[in-house]
């Protein structure tokens, strides 16, 4: 446990995983940006109804992406990084809820995570997916010691 | 060196704090960003209160129109969110005769079973086509919503052999159903239904279904 502690602790290894993290968000975002009603169409096709009101899924849909470009550019630029990835780490754990939610009720559709035209469908490789994108946003998580 | 933005800092309330800078910060400019396009080109923007699209029913469509093919003005197609109650099909009103209207209606699990077994419809599948090949309703065709809901001229030449028109997709509300539902319309098709629950419910109901690319009898 040591020996990995001391990996996933490195800083290389951290800045690398925000640099990574950063990335993913800059190219989920700036599909979305461009083409809000696809990603909105998206996440009423999610169902948050049970969580979330109807009547609120479009401000989901405006402030997400955003968000996402906004940490992104932090955790790229190095500006405020630990922040990023601790914004990055939730959304992302609220999308990979947001997955498994779905694949639960047997829902199949264009997730829109990097826009429209990537066309990825919820399912067992968009998890897999989430879950290594997630592990990339707790790496980049770790206090500098 | 450590600078004000810089990572060695970024602990306890600070790092809170920047979480907060970042989340504010992108909620304010997606805001800012749906405020400027409404002012703009309000139809491009989205609707800061979301209102689902409801889809009458049969049954409702001729309770307001009294039966009659009559129908509330043409809207744009795949835009419009009705505002009719719609009523739950049952078993009695199985055998409702389909009004022939100028936009999709939806249709329930048991009334698309029993027109399934009475090969009363043409059953469309907008899904992909490896969605379709993974498994389908017997018979459905294959038009899948991404290639073929601008494709006026395949729409056109879909010939339903005159039968009502069933669409069905990957479940939820299926908004892609909808759509394509609305461009059998502008196609010049007639009796468009939408089975909004879909592949899912279909197949979570133990009902036949079918593999491969082509639908069967085909």
């Amino acid at each position: 446990m040591g020996a990995v502690r001391g990996f996933l602790g490195h800083p290389t290894v951290r800045r690398g995983a925000q640099l990574v993290a950063g990335a993913i968000f800059l190219a989920a975002a700036l599909p979305k940006i461009a083409d809000l009603s696809a990603f909105a169409t998206s996440v009423h096709n999610f169902h948050l109804e049970p969580v979330v009101p109807v009547a609120l899924t479009n401000i989901l849909a405006m402030t997400i992406p955003w968000t996402e470009l906004v940490a992104g550019l932090a955790l790229v630029a190095g500006v405020r990084p630990r922040a990023g990835a601790l914004v990055y780490t939730g959304l992302m754990t609220v999308f990979t809820i947001g997955v498994i939610a779905a694949m639960a009720r047997g829902l199949s559709f264009d997730c829109g995570c990097f826009g429209k035209a990537s066309a990825s469908k919820v399912g067992a490789t968009k998890l897999v997916e989430n879950l290594a994108m997630l592990a990339v946003g707790v790496v980049g998580t770790v206090e500098r010691r | 060196m450590d600078r004000w933005w810089s990572d060695g800092s970024e602990t306890g309330s600070r790092l809170w704090q920047g979480v907060f800078a970042i989340a504010a910060l992108g909620c304010a400019l997606g805001i800012a960003q749906n405020a400027l396009v409404a002012r703009g080109a309000p139809k491009d923007a989205l609707a800061w209160r979301y209102t689902p699209p409801v889809v009458p029913t049969i049954e409702g469509v001729q309770q307001t129109n009294g039966g009659a093919a009559a129908a509330p003005a043409a809207a744009p197609a795949g835009t419009t969110a009705y505002t009719d109650s719609p009523l739950n099909i049952g078993e009695a009103s199985a055998g409702a005769e389909i009004p022939d209207v100028n936009f999709p209606m939806q249709i329930q699990i048991t009334r698309v079973k029993q027109m399934y077994e009475a090969k009363e419809a043409t059953i469309i599948d907008a899904r992909d086509p490896q969605e379709y090949a993974d498994g389908h309703i017997p018979g459905a065709v294959n038009l899948p919503h991404e290639t073929t809901v601008t494709d006026l001229d395949k729409l056109e030449k879909f010939d339903p052999k005159g039968k009502p028109i069933i669409v069905y997709c990957g479940g939820g509300t299926c908004e892609a159903s909808l759509q394509l539902g609305y461009a059998l319309i502008g196609a010049g098709k007639h009796k468009v239904l939408v089975f909004m629950g879909g592949w899912p419910e279909w197949q979570t109901s133990g009902f036949p279904i079918a593999k491969g690319p082509t639908p069967e009898g085909a």
